[in-house]
């Protein structure tokens, strides 16, 4: 029956492929072109008539050669890796903390703290940088980067907690309570019972996190002066403004570049993200 | 469980949390509240004043506050419809084909994960007056005799940074469409198709209402990614012509880092917090109205 169907609408499903093709192509076509650039030599920018792809005689990797041999981009790029690193490490752990005492228990001021967890999800975070500015100089983070963690940290937490809190509410309390008549304690229930059951929410989270602290772009633009302190998004706009001839093929190789880790993170771990997203949009 | 032991440990768990959350994003609300009525200069925060409301004078009698407030309006008002049509279109056709559908999925995807730096300055170099697009534009389709200066005029400027909006944000709006509508009960379409029904007339009377909640999560998420759009413009066009490009946050930020008027970026951001609590207040209540149908 289902396999009838499928022939009988064969001209449909090609038309269907055939748009989808096309949409895909769009999609992708800005990164190709990126990465075409970058294998072109610097000089050729701007070319009459522009060419999508080089041409063999053109491809060079001399873009690529230079930022490898500016000892500056190893550092940026160490820099974002142990910041996105230290934001997800950390935001996992208090996020899902906060989650277990939100679903399993009952305190003073919980559900106006919930609140206000939800309320500051609605609020864009750029729209707080003055006063997170004010809150930086006093502490005195500026230019380090224990100046960008701590905030990117706060950002995430709300839709971290959020996220981890309906996952652990879904989760049966008969667990809870079988370790708690065999005398185990609020720690051993969330460690051993809430936070490995959890995981695949916490997974979840992680990569958006992940993303957050490896993109950011407006709050580390002004914590940030010393070349070698920058994260990879900062390192990457420093190309515009230095001088007045900005060097293309230089900032697409470095793009490329940053560009592989989240593609890596998301080959492997395609399955979190999708379930990370759906979960909060299906409800209702 | 009520032990005392555990009553401390619970509070442990729930200490970091919400010290980080007090310190790092509830003292920051309210010191914005406060910032906003002083005459607060960078470089000068011992010289601080009291001035009560004058900075938001300030604000509302500006005529770049109003540009950017249409700008982003604007943006939101064509990104947000564009990108949830061709979201869920994407996701329609994908929902039909027998396979591939892993494959294209992902590739939607791809935009999505594309840090906003690396998207704006793709699209920067493709807008750019001798770049590709004119190329195409002038001597491929002849759609215009010279070179459009994209980058450099108000509305063409936005309509580029919209472009990026909508081409970035069409694979989310797929996944969580796909996700719903494999939600939809498969015998309400056979039903409608014994009926007679076309497939017009199911998606509007079966699929549409079987997803309005998805659509109406959308909607709340994605006015919000509108209002917080940013580095799109400060990358595409830097504001310029003399904030003619600007958005809410661009000029805020210009504001505050740029100007050093840090009063005024704090009563300016005080607005869009309020405009997009309101925003979102009325969309809940929307979506509230529309569950209990």
């Amino acid at each position: 029956m289902r396999q009838m169907k499928h022939k009988k609408n064969l001209p449909a499903y090609f038309a269907l492929y055939i748009l989808l093709a096309v949409g895909a192509a769009i999609s992708i076509l800005p990164m190709v072109y990126m990465i075409n650039i970058s294998l072109k030599p610097n000089g050729a920018l701007f070319e009459y008539p522009p060419k999508f792809f080089p041409t063999i005689a053109e491809i060079t990797f001399e873009n690529y050669v230079y930022i490898f041999g500016q000892e500056k981009f190893y550092l940026n790029f160490l820099n974002s890796i142990a910041v996105s690193l230290a934001t997800v490490i950390i935001s996992a752990i208090v996020a899902a903390a906060l989650a277990f005492c939100f679903a399993r228990f009952n305190f003073r001021g919980k559900r106006f703290f919930f609140a206000f967890i939800i309320f500051t999800m609605i609020i864009p975070g750029t729209t707080l940088i003055v006063p997170q500015y004010e809150l930086a100089v006093k502490f005195k983070v500026l230019n380090s980067l224990s100046g960008l963690v701590p905030f990117y940290v706060a950002w995430v937490i709300p839709f971290s907690t959020f996220m981890i809190k309906g996952f652990i509410e879904n989760i049966p309390k008969d667990f809870d309570e079988a370790v708690y008549i065999d005398g185990g304690s609020v720690y051993t229930v969330f460690f051993k019972i809430a936070l490995p059951l959890a995981s695949p929410a916490v997974a979840s989270v992680s990569i958006f996190n992940f993303l957050t602290a490896w993109e950011e772009y407006p709050w580390a633009n002004i914590v940030i002066s010393d070349n070698v302190k920058r994260t990879l998004p900062i390192a990457i706009s420093g190309f515009f403004g230095q001088h007045q001839f900005t060097q293309w093929g230089y900032v697409f190789a470095l793009s490329a570049l940053s560009l592989m880790p989240v593609i890596l993170v998301f080959i492997f771990f395609q399955k979190y993200f999708i379930s990370g997203l759906t979960s909060g949009g299906i409800k209702g | 469980m009520r032990s005392l032991k555990n009553k401390m440990q619970m509070y442990s768990l729930l200490l970091p949390g919400f010290l980080i959350f007090l310190l790092f994003t509830v003292y920051p609300i309210f010191k914005l509240l406060a910032m906003s009525f002083f005459k607060w200069d960078f470089g000068s925060i011992l010289k601080q004043e009291f001035i009560g409301l004058q900075n938001y004078k300030d604000v509302l009698s500006d005529d770049v506050f109003w540009t950017v407030l249409v700008n982003t309006l604007a943006y939101t008002a064509v990104t947000v419809p564009a990108q949830m049509a061709l979201g869920l279109i994407a996701a329609l056709f994908i929902q039909k084909i027998p396979c591939f559908k892993v494959g294209f999925r992902v590739l939607y995807y791809l935009p999505v994960i594309t840090s906003w730096v690396i998207a704006s300055l793709i699209f920067k170099y493709i807008f750019n007056t001798e770049g590709m697009l004119n190329y195409f534009l002038t001597q491929i389709i002849h759609f215009s005799s010279e070179n459009i200066r994209w980058l450099d005029t108000r509305w063409t400027g936005l309509s580029a940074a919209m472009l990026l909006g909508t081409w970035k944000g069409i694979g989310w709006n797929m996944v969580i469409f796909l996700a719903a509508l494999q939600t939809v009960p498969a015998d309400l379409y056979e039903v409608a198709e014994i009926d007679g029904a076309g497939a017009f007339k199911k998606f509007f009377y079966i699929t549409l209402p079987s997803i309005k909640g998805t659509i109406l999560f959308a909607l709340v998420m994605l006015t919000i990614g509108g209002f917080n759009v940013f580095t799109s413009i400060k990358m595409m066009t830097g504001g310029e012509p003399a904030h003619q490009t600007d958005v809410l946050l661009t000029w805020m930020y210009y504001k505050a880092f740029s100007a050093g008027k840090f009063g005024y970026s704090a009563s300016l951001s005080f607005i869009i917090a309020v405009i997009l609590a309101f925003l979102a207040w009325i969309q809940f209540k929307m979506m509230k109205s529309k569950e209990n149908t």
